[in-house]
């Protein structure tokens, strides 16, 4: 009895660990993006300071890329869209993977008092 | 921040505390290390800006370019107004030295902004490093401040509910029980038991208990003695206000016990009963005495057993101790004091039944009582509904036998509009009974027994008892139920 309920609360204890990692994955990522996304906003800021006779490149591997200022500016905003998506999305799966957790962790507070009491009873017995 | 606030809520403790003034503190340094960090940032810009100035002044420079980690090389800078810049996420643009500085300086903004912000974050947390202090103090009672009342009030609260639940409980419970089972071993063995009570807190009970026998009992003799006393003066006069005859028949034997002369006050009993009582018990008040006797006639009448008058006297003493036995373990001195309590006359007034007790009516009001019985369906059943009836009847031909005393007692009858009591009628009968089968069975002892004697008691019954017919039962009343109960209980 109390030997069935440790495996279950040690295979919950395992799925727990996991998404707890996954939720500090998520919020590293998260927070990753939230400094993408502030630098992203300062590069904005920063080519709309420049004008069109300047040149703007962008660094692709080891090479300077030439872009064209207007294109720049484009694909940095389409970035920040990227950005602000994923961080929306982040949001969300955050708070999924809160609830979850909250519930895991109800689920194991029970198997933990199940498998003190069947100790307790295992004990008891002997 | 999130995690601070959980910890500040669930803060009760002082090491709780200590553990939020040490997050609060770390906060706080974080804070400080990025400031510093921020600080250093902004004063590389202040430099860049000031070189971004000043490049632009010359065509060209003459300067040592790093060579590697660890050599230089000579050489020039040339194209002093053309600067590229990392703008961010890898995006680089080539700008003149005036657009470098704009962007510095917007970047000084961003860099002030996150100063600004990180400087008030951690003034918020250093004031709360400072409350948190305080609660450490307030905790530990070192500080000015100390929040008595939450702390005593918690205390009180555990503490009470502790002892109600744990203490209190099981302390009454057992309490009841072995006081009775002491209670009984007492009147069974005597005071010895008293004296061996097993348990010392239950001895001061015991004790007390004692002591209120030992007062009772003086208490009684004193009452007797003022009852001889008086008795003279009493039978006296109660005996005038009742008939000439009844004081012939009645006074002549009662008049040598003061108790009994006294117990006319209410209702004259048989004579040769309260003789008995008064040596045997010595029952000082007149209520208890009255109700004991009527209450033995009427078990007596309830038997319907045809005796001789000598042994319906015995009979009558002995169920009378049954009685009283049957609530205490059968000691004499015990029924003496028995019956000074209020708690004694409402024993007396209560038949148990199926283990409660249920008042019986006032015997004094054995006429009344056959109309309320009638009436009164609850009171009694119908067994006991004939019973009293019977011992009505039985009184009626003893009285319409032997005296005319019956002719005024009759007319009581006929005017308290009793239908069931054919009292009157019973004058033109030679004294037997045809009403009930059950009848034929008073009938010998009306025959056998001695008339006067039931006949006077049943007159005087009437004619006292008849005015005060609330009286007794008022004091069974007022008996407090639970008195009354340990009493049964002892």
């Amino acid at each position: 009895m109390a030997e069935a309920i440790q495996k279950k609360l040690n295979t919950e204890l395992e799925k727990y660990t996991q998404m707890q990692k996954d939720v500090s994955k998520s919020m590293s990522a998260r927070q990753k993006l939230e400094t993408q996304l502030a630098e992203n906003n300062i590069v904005k800021e920063e080519l709309d300071i420049l004008d069109s006779a300047n040149t703007v490149y962008k660094l692709i591997g080891p090479v300077l890329v030439k872009q064209d200022l207007d294109e720049a500016k484009a694909t940095v905003t389409k970035r920040l869209e990227y950005i602000n998506g994923e961080i929306q999305r982040y949001d969300t799966l955050l708070k999924d993977l809160e609830k979850k957790s909250d519930q895991h962790r109800q689920l194991l507070s029970s198997l933990q008092q199940e498998f003190q009491k069947a100790q307790g009873l295992a004990v008891g017995k002997v | 921040m999130i995690k601070n606030e959980k910890s500040e809520i669930n803060m009760e403790d002082p090491g709780g505390v200590t553990r939020l003034r040490e997050e609060h503190e770390k906060v706080v340094k974080d804070c400080e290390r990025r400031i510093q960090h921020w600080e250093k940032v902004s004063g590389d810009y202040d430099a860049l800006k000031e070189r971004l100035k000043t490049l632009p002044d010359r065509l060209s420079y003459d300067i040592m370019v790093p060579f590697g980690p660890m050599a230089f090389m000579p050489g020039k800078l040339v194209h002093s107004n053309e600067v590229t810049v990392l703008l961010g996420d890898n995006w680089f643009a080539k700008c003149s030295a005036k657009q470098a500085e704009k962007i510095v300086d917007h970047r000084m903004k961003y860099v002030k902004n996150e100063l600004c912000g990180l400087s008030k974050t951690m003034t918020n947390f250093e004031t709360r490093v400072g409350m948190v202090k305080d609660w450490e103090n307030m905790v530990t009672e070192k500080g000015d401040y100390v929040d008595i009342r939450e702390v005593i009030g918690k205390n009180d609260a555990t503490v009470t509910k502790g002892k109600r639940r744990v203490a209190h409980r099981p302390n009454s419970k057992p309490k009841l029980e072995t006081v009775l089972d002491l209670e009984e071993e007492n009147e069974g063995s005597g005071e010895d038991a008293q004296q061996n009570g097993s348990t010392k807190s239950f001895m001061t009970q015991e004790e007390l208990w004692a002591r209120l026998d030992e007062l009772e009992k003086i208490e009684e003799l004193q009452n007797e003695q003022d009852s001889l006393s008086d008795s003279a003066d009493i039978g006296s006069e109660d005996t005038s206000s009742s008939s000439s005859e009844d004081r012939n028949d009645t006074d002549s034997p009662t008049a040598s016990n003061g108790l009994f002369v006294k117990s006319h006050i209410n209702a004259p009993p048989s004579g040769e009963m309260k003789e008995d009582d008064e040596e045997d018990h010595s029952l000082p008040t007149i209520y208890f005495s009255h109700t004991v006797e009527p209450k033995k006639v009427r078990i007596n009448t309830s038997k319907n057993t045809t005796l001789k008058f000598s042994e319906r006297k015995e009979l009558k003493e002995h169920s009378k101790r049954k009685k009283k036995n049957g609530h205490q373990n059968g000691h004499a001195h015990h029924e003496v004091h028995k019956i000074q309590t209020p708690a004694d006359i409402y024993r007396l007034f209560v038949d148990v039944r199926n283990g409660e007790p249920v008042p019986k009516k006032s015997i004094l009001k054995s006429r009344s009582r056959e109309n309320s019985v009638c009436s009164d369906t609850s009171e009694g059943s119908a067994a006991d509904m004939d019973e009293r009836r019977m011992m009505g009847r039985s009184f009626s031909h003893d009285e319409s036998t032997p005296s005319d005393n019956s002719d005024s007692l009759t007319e009581e009858d006929s005017t308290k509009g009793m239908p069931s009591h054919p009292a009157g009628k019973f004058e033109a009968f030679s004294g037997t009974v045809v009403e009930k089968d059950s009848m034929p069975l008073a009938v010998p002892f009306l025959t056998i027994s001695p008339p006067a004697l039931p006949t006077i008691m049943e007159r005087k019954l009437e004619e006292v008892a008849v005015p005060d017919v609330e009286a007794p039962q008022q004091p069974v009343k007022r008996v407090s139920k639970f008195k009354a109960a340990r009493m049964q209980q002892k």
